[in-house]
């Protein structure tokens, strides 16, 4: 039977292309228009590391006096002062743990065959590459012993290591991080992530680094932080020394926990450490006041999703219940002008639950054209954005999951906008209609 | 005479259709109403004046990786480099470039910090940066009171940092901690230390377009050493492009161990920073002018179905003395029925929207004119669609009615 419903409808189809065709532009629109940005949302709101997002914690900490306030909603600021990160990186407690924050330099060969270029190249500590599944092609991250001696090692992806060495491998190799000579012992594969979430404070789809170096490099080499340096009070800092002791943000420290007990343990680490910290005179608080988000959990807090996004993808929707009003209206129209043929099949025998099934058949072949040509009109849409907005590049495409469920949205929204119509058409009475012919 | 009695009959009739048709109106008018708020809201920023002559500027990073180079000295020889070349007008250091997103910015009061509990202490934010005394020249900006700062009064320091002792603001922040007009020879306060305010300009927009304070500015003159710097140039009208092509060579060429990177126009780090804010202004400009189509098609559809179905009636009508205007009319006015009961709704609807996205978003409070203009463009739209299909009735044959049934 469910050919027949087939054959009806494209017959159904063939007497009113005109009004076919509306419906399934109008269709198409709605789709395309709310897949564009369903698309983008979904990029926007992916879980990077789906498998232990649930495990991997920023530490926030409120190390300043009561009543400042910060731009996030609970008050806490997103990075915390060197030395913190210092002492929650030295203290002995069970955690998979490391400071990270982002640099640059001017990389070059100290001779001509490269043109020298900048690389943001991102300092941390060995745990970095455990927390974030970091997988080395070649070689191996820095050892513990290494980054204890603050030995100048790095470690860079496989993109820099061609655009430095061509195809000969970067291993073992020797490169300027402007004067600095560092030996490069591990190549590690390229990051495929659109969303840098180890650091959301310079841009939530900015490039990821392309190099690591140890954390421990941090006073010996002076580095200078490239990204956000937050204070709270007036503090007069003239040399790099004072912006260590100093009360700034502008390192971020990520923790890694298995499980509750550890969850539990550090918890309570963070509270003790923070009282300890205020008995100092640091700071002024009633209650320690800091945080552990969860992977997810942090991506929501710093609002990656944009809000125009959110918008955008509300104001489609609206805009396919439009589309789907219309479509309502145009088979209302339309399957009310068969009734009497509908009252000849009834009559010869057909059910109600067969006609019903013949109009629902209809609508969703209505469906599948629509979401087909939604689809094309959404990957047209994406490109215009891509092509305007390079930012947005890795963003504004469409996956394989968009991809399907873009012709099952439209079938089902086609499906629901059809269930009045086929059912009023059905209701008729077969009489009737037979007589008034 | 306008029969909307025996209209409102017969669409009462066939509610459905009907109901669909003022449900797609006030969705329609909901969204596009709202929608255009937001796009004059969006516009007004886009277009707000910065001060700069933005397609004449541009700014340049360079980043030295030679080892003991005399910082302070490379950048005045970069400077002199710059304004050596063809079709530069002038050029200078700065520490930190406006509209490019990246930047620093403090609070300073009217008094010293530990006087911030007495009674008069203001303190407002601004964007900040450091630079040579030509960058106002380079920037296009206009003293409006006091004077601007010469080459020997900028502070070059080579090691420990220092504070300046003098500083150029904008009328916008001076406005805050000044209110009374008389900042000029005042002081703002970086902690305790004492700055003098020497001169005021006009206009200067600092690294954040989108930032409520974005036009607060000030300008110390100092230049520190750094192996990160900065540099703004402005052409002459016309040649920026050429010189933008030319300026690495020519930069390499004083001075080869560095990178020079970031050579941007103002008006595209402008765009680039705003980039997010034109995406929306265009996908809420493409919403509007889909949705509007798609409703006239709707309108225009359901037309012509209700036309399909009631030739015969057109015809009896026809053949009982209405004229062709009678017809068309008829048409029009259950469309206009149809449009305003479905407008009344989709106010309700846009007021409803509009107070939602304010209170969940950052979007400004809706003002309900645009619900007016809406209104009227969805009217026209919708009379407009009527038109045709009404027209083709009219000129139904009376005779169809007496045919056979």
């Amino acid at each position: 039977m469910f050919f027949h419903y087939i054959d009806l409808s494209w017959r159904s189809f063939k007497r009113t292309p005109l009004i076919t065709l509306l419906m399934v532009v109008a269709i198409a629109i709605g789709i395309g228009v709310t897949m564009m940005s369903l698309s983008v949302y979904h990029m926007m709101s992916m879980d990077p590391m789906p498998h232990k997002s649930d495990k991997v914690h920023p530490v926030q900490l409120n190390t300043r006096d009561d009543g400042s306030d910060w731009w996030s909603k609970d008050d806490l600021p997103q990075q915390i002062t060197y030395q913190d990160a210092v002492n929650l990186y030295r203290a002995d407690i069970p955690a998979i743990k490391t400071p990270s924050y982002r640099t640059g330099y001017s990389l070059h060969l100290g001779d001509d065959n490269i043109k020298p270029f900048i690389e943001s190249v991102r300092v941390t500590g060995l745990p970095f590459f455990q927390i974030f599944d970091i997988e080395f092609v070649e070689g191996q991250p820095w050892t513990q012993q290494q980054e204890n001696n603050a030995e100048m090692v790095t470690v860079i992806s496989r993109a820099l290591s061609e655009r430095l060495f061509g195809k000969e491998s970067g291993l073992g190799q020797q490169v300027y991080y402007d004067q600095h000579l560092f030996r490069i012992i591990g190549i590690f594969d390229n990051f495929d992530h659109h969303i840098k979430y180890y650091d959301l404070t310079n841009g939530d789809f900015s490039k990821h680094e392309h190099a690591f170096i140890p954390f421990s490099l941090t006073e010996p080499l002076k580095i200078n932080n490239w990204g956000n340096t937050n204070g709270w009070k007036f503090q007069e800092i003239r040399t790099f020394e004072d912006k260590l002791q100093s009360e700034q943000h502008w390192v971020q420290f990520w923790v890694q926990l298995d499980n509750k007990e550890q969850y539990q343990d550090y918890h309570g680490f963070l509270n003790n450490y923070l009282i300890e910290q205020e008995a100092k005179g640091r700071f002024e608080r009633e209650e320690p006041a800091f945080a552990m988000r969860n992977l997810t959990e942090w991506l929501d807090y710093n609002d990656v999703v944009t809000e125009d996004n959110r918008v955008l993808v509300a104001m489609s929707f609206m805009f396919l219940s439009v589309c789907l009003a219309n479509i309502l209206g145009l088979l209302l129209g339309k399957f009310l002008k068969r009734v009497p043929e509908i009252g000849v099949r009834r009559a010869l025998g057909a059910s109600k639950r067969d006609v019903f099934a013949q109009h629902i058949v209809e609508v969703s072949m209505l469906g599948v054209f629509g979401g087909i040509l939604g689809v094309g009109l959404a990957q047209l849409g994406l490109w215009g954005v891509r092509a305007t907005y390079s930012y947005y590049s890795e963003l504004a495409t469409m996956d394989l999951t968009m991809f399907f469920s873009a012709p099952i949205i439209a079938m089902t929204a086609c499906i629901l906008a059809g269930l009045f119509p086929a059912y009023l058409v059905c209701k008729t009475n077969p009489a009737i209609c037979l007589k008034t012919q | 005479m306008l029969e909307i009695k025996p209209i409102i009959h017969s669409l009462v009739r066939s509610k459905a259709g009907a109901v669909l048709l003022i449900l797609q109106i006030a969705i329609t008018l909901a969204i596009v109403s709202n929608s255009l708020s937001i796009i004059k809201d969006r516009l007004e920023y886009l277009n707000k004046d910065t001060g700069y002559p933005e397609k004449d500027v541009f700014y340049i990073t360079t980043n030295v990786f030679a080892v003991d180079t005399e910082l302070l000295y490379l950048i005045e020889e970069t400077e002199k480099t710059l304004r050596g070349m063809d079709g530069v007008v002038n050029a200078s250091y700065m520490s930190d470039v406006p509209l490019s997103g990246s930047g620093s910015a403090s609070s300073f009061g009217n008094k010293p910090m530990d006087q911030d509990e007495e009674k008069g202490y203001l303190s407002a934010r601004t964007g900040q940066s450091n630079a040579g005394s030509q960058v106002f020249d380079t920037l296009g900006l206009v003293l409006k009171e006091g004077r601007l700062f010469n080459e020997t009064e900028v502070l070059k320091i080579d090691g420990a940092r220092e504070l300046p002792q003098k500083v150029v603001v904008t009328q916008d922040y001076i406005n805050e901690v000044y209110p009374e007009g008389n900042g000029v020879g005042q002081f703002i306060y970086i902690g305790n230390t004492p700055v003098e305010i020497i001169g005021v300009v006009e206009r200067a927009m600092g690294a954040w377009p989108s930032d409520e304070a974005a036009l607060n500015y000030s300008i110390f003159p100092y230049v520190g050493a750094s192996t990160s710097q900065k540099f703004v140039v402005r052409a002459a009208s016309g040649m920026r492009e050429t010189v933008m092509k030319e300026v690495e060579d020519i930069l390499l060429a004083q001075f080869n161990e560095r990178v020079i990177m970031n050579v941007q126009g103002f008006d595209d780090a402008k765009k680039e920073y705003q980039a997010s804010d034109i995406l929306m202004l265009r996908m809420l400009v493409i919403l509007i002018a889909l949705l509007v189509s798609i409703t006239a098609l709707g309108i225009f559809g359901m037309t012509v179905f209700n036309i399909n179905k009631r030739t015969k009636q057109i015809g009896t009508r026809r053949a009982l003395g209405a004229r062709k205007a009678d017809i068309v009319r008829y048409f029009l006015v259950e469309n206009s029925i149809l449009c305003i009961a479905g407008m009344t709704l989709g106010a309700i609807g846009a007021i409803y929207l509009g107070q939602i996205l304010f209170e969940h978003y950052s979007v400004p409070a809706f003002s309900k004119a645009y619900i007016v203009y809406t209104a009227v463009f969805i009217l026209s739209v919708s009379i407009l669609s009527v038109l045709f299909p009404a027209n083709k009735a009219a000129n139904i044959s009376p005779s169809i009615a007496t045919r056979s049934v």
